[in-house]
């Protein structure tokens, strides 16, 4: 809050390290500018993956969602990820009231699933947390009466089967936490190894590191759990039961 | 401020070792748990001797905390975040208050964190009127059963299926219940309810980032995230040391600390937070608070014996193997740290006279070194606390624990000193013991002033000719 405390806190720390009040930031090291040769190996291999190489990763995906019971279901197309949406609508019953609603982020994948037109045979509503829904003040309302959230990802890394995402307006960070179920839609391409993977692109892509980490970025890996009482495992503590992620492959 | 019981330590184990309840929970912990860990560490790409890596990093963090901390706050504020430097806990709590009154806040919902447990945050909102609810289920369990947490990662460990199903059928009056899955999903449903109405939610910190600012919370549960998602307020406390200077640091530590804390190789949500929630953005919080903690770590800092300690990344790992804790559960410790890591940082934040018997009562057996993912030398601590003790220490205010054994030690070490004294004293004593009960060859009971080291155990009686003067007749 005030300047003087964090003055005095800091002074604080310099007299235990043993450090001059006077020093400057500059002679510290861990923030330098320049890019190791690993980092840009790693832009490089993550650059110049071949469709096999990505094929294999979406393996090791697979491999790694089962343990934590996190369903990865690969699909051919944008409508065969509808079709399973649609029935995974209709196999699924609400946990908290009667009423069947689905909640999805406005997101260029996701719009393109059409899912108000696949579900209103089911005569299930979809909301989208838009600008306009967020102005009617009737957003939160929105999510918390869906049961289930329909999200995309920025990333999705293969080796510990965790979705990377991040906040931005039109992608609510509720839709992924509030309903009982959880679906992602991702594409192949947004797979990629591993945490160092990860933060390579977010520091060093020109593009990635522009955007920066957002206020919000949230890894998910599987759906919500606990073992509090007598370490027995118990899904859906309190954020979604299940998590289904649709890897569209073509 | 919350209360400190280090000095019942003693009494607390004696009762914790004839609770069958807590010795069934606690049993094979270091199998059950510990082994997972060792076991994932020795899976990683790397090997188990990226601890040794993560130590590094965590040190030149500790080393350069000034630096680190600057850039964290500054770029927190960049993000449109307040952030609040405590100078101890009493500074936090208040804080915190001023913030949820400024606000008008009525309901509060609690993400699990150690350093509110330490400053006791929850009671002092509770005193201010405001409604606090814990969200981690192990912590809303021990809040609805009106206890303290004994594990840092599994609050409830010393909690049976039958005690938790009479507590919620009490206190959330449903039908009595003890299957853990209904169990939890009774919690879920009551603690919806909690989040959908909190005005402020609070978390901790797992390990900040300070070149990206932003704080991390870990959870399996959601827990966290619906306390940082839902409110229109959320504050973060973080004890000064949890900061990591750059992002690709957190590809080691991350993992590490994924791994010490439940055998895991991601928890199911971890999230960065770098402030509230950015324009056109429809949901998150409005505010975001950061208070950084020193209470009592600056001093940790400032000596070169115990600064390692700063590296802790609180993952709980060394409680699951140390075979103290898993005799004497995390209650006896007294503070909100418990186990190895409590026997270092408690006497270090809460005084070392006060908790003396903490860091005597470990074995020193280095499992907990074994298992720390960031690889810190506790045993090597264990004694350096244990010497001021023995010696006192003006600098941390240290009074001798036993005056009597000090003297005893310098007349010890002045006779065996002189041949011929020593000598005539181990004839002597391999004379008189004859007067003490023996039984089974075994000396079962010594006078005062030396009563105390037959207190535990029996001890050897000494032989009737010393080695010296056998060697010599052979000779």
């Amino acid at each position: 809050m005030n300047t003087a405390s964090q003055e005095e806190f800091i002074h604080k720390i310099k007299i235990a390290l043993g450090k001059p009040l006077a020093e400057s930031q500059r002679n510290v090291d861990f923030f330098k500018s320049d890019m190791s040769d690993e980092t840009r190996g790693i832009l490089e291999r993550i650059k110049n993956r071949t469709p096999e190489e990505r094929k294999k990763l979406l393996a090791t995906l697979i491999e790694a969602a089962g343990p934590i019971n996190l369903k990865v279901i690969s699909c051919e197309d944008i409508n065969s990820v509808t079709a399973a949406i649609a029935d995974l609508v209709r196999d699924k019953d609400p946990e908290w009231g009667a009423k069947k609603s689905v909640v999805a982020w406005q997101h260029p994948l996701i719009e393109n699933l059409n899912l108000p037109e696949a579900l209103s045979p089911q005569d299930v509503t979809v909301f989208f947390t838009d600008v306009k829904e967020t102005e009617s003040g009737n957003l939160r309302q929105h999510v918390i009466d869906s049961y289930i959230g329909i999200t995309a990802a920025d990333f999705c890394m293969a080796d510990s089967a965790t979705m990377v995402m991040r906040t931005r307006p039109g992608q609510a960070r509720s839709v992924s936490l509030v309903p009982s179920i959880h679906v992602a839609v991702i594409e192949l391409n947004q797979i990629i190894a591993d945490l160092k993977e990860l933060y390579a692109l977010l520091k060093w892509d020109p593009q990635e590191s522009k955007e920066g980490l957002t206020n919000c970025m949230t890894f998910i890996s599987g759906p919500s759990k606990t073992a509090d009482i007598e370490a027995t495992m118990v899904h859906g503590a309190h954020g979604p039961r299940q998590v289904h992620v649709y890897v569209i492959t073509s | 401020m919350a209360k400190i019981t280090t000095e019942n330590y003693v009494a607390e184990a004696k009762k914790a070792i004839k609770n069958q309840v807590l010795q069934e929970a606690l049993a094979d912990l270091q199998h059950r748990f510990g082994r997972g860990t060792a076991e994932c560490y020795r899976q990683l790409p790397e090997g188990p001797d990226l601890r040794l890596r993560a130590h590094d990093i965590r040190m030149k963090d500790i080393e350069n905390l000034d630096v680190v901390l600057e850039t964290l706050v500054a770029n927190i504020r960049k993000n449109g975040g307040h952030v609040y430097f405590a100078e101890d806990g009493q500074a936090a709590v208040n804080y915190c208050l001023e913030v949820a009154h400024k606000h008008k806040v009525r309901r509060v919902v609690k993400g699990k964190s150690m350093v509110s447990e330490e400053i006791g945050l929850n009671d002092a909102l509770v005193e201010a009127g405001i409604d606090v609810s814990e969200t981690d289920l192990g912590e809303y369990i021990i809040q609805l059963a009106g206890e303290t947490p004994s594990h840092i990662i599994a609050p409830a460990i010393h909690k049976t299926r039958s005690e938790i199903g009479s507590l919620f059928a009490d206190k959330l009056d449903i039908p009595y219940d003890d299957d853990p899955s209904r169990l939890t999903w009774a919690a879920r449903k009551a603690l919806r309810e909690k989040f959908l109405a909190a005005d402020m939610g609070t978390s901790g910190c797992n390990i900040a980032c300070a070149e990206t600012g932003h704080i991390t919370t870990l959870s399996n549960e959601g827990n966290i995230r619906m306390s940082t998602t839902m409110p229109r307020i959320h504050v973060a406390f973080m004890g000064m040391e949890r900061v990591a200077a750059r992002l690709e640091d957190h590809d080691i530590l991350l993992r590490l600390l994924c791994r010490g804390a439940a055998a895991q190789n991601m928890a199911t949500y971890v999230s960065y937070i770098g402030g509230p929630r950015s324009a056109g953005e429809v949901d998150g919080p409005q505010e975001f608070h950061l208070v950084v903690l020193d209470n009592g770590r600056s001093r940790i800092l400032a000596d070169e014996e115990f600064r390692e300690m700063l590296c802790c990344i609180r993952c709980a790992a060394c409680l699951n193997v140390c075979p103290v804790y898993a005799k004497i559960g995390g209650h006896s410790y007294g503070y909100a740290y418990s186990g190895p890591v409590g026997a270092v940082v408690t006497p270090l934040l809460v005084g070392i006279n006060r908790a003396a018997d903490l860091c005597q009562g470990e074995t020193l057996c280095g499992a907990c070194q074994d298992i720390c993912p960031v690889n810190i030398d506790i045993p090597r601590m264990l004694l350096a606390l244990r010497t001021k003790l023995a010696e006192g220490d003006s600098a941390w205010g240290v009074t001798p624990a036993d005056r009597k054994e000090k003297l005893l030690f310098q007349a010890w070490s002045w006779m065996i000193r002189n041949r011929r004294l020593y000598d005539a004293a181990v004839k002597l004593a391999a004379t008189g013991q004859r007067l003490f009960a023996q039984k089974d060859d075994m000396i079962g009971r010594l006078p005062p002033p030396v009563h105390g080291w037959t207190k535990g155990r029996d001890i050897k009686p000494l032989a009737a000719e010393s080695f010296i003067s056998r060697w010599k007749k052979s000779l």
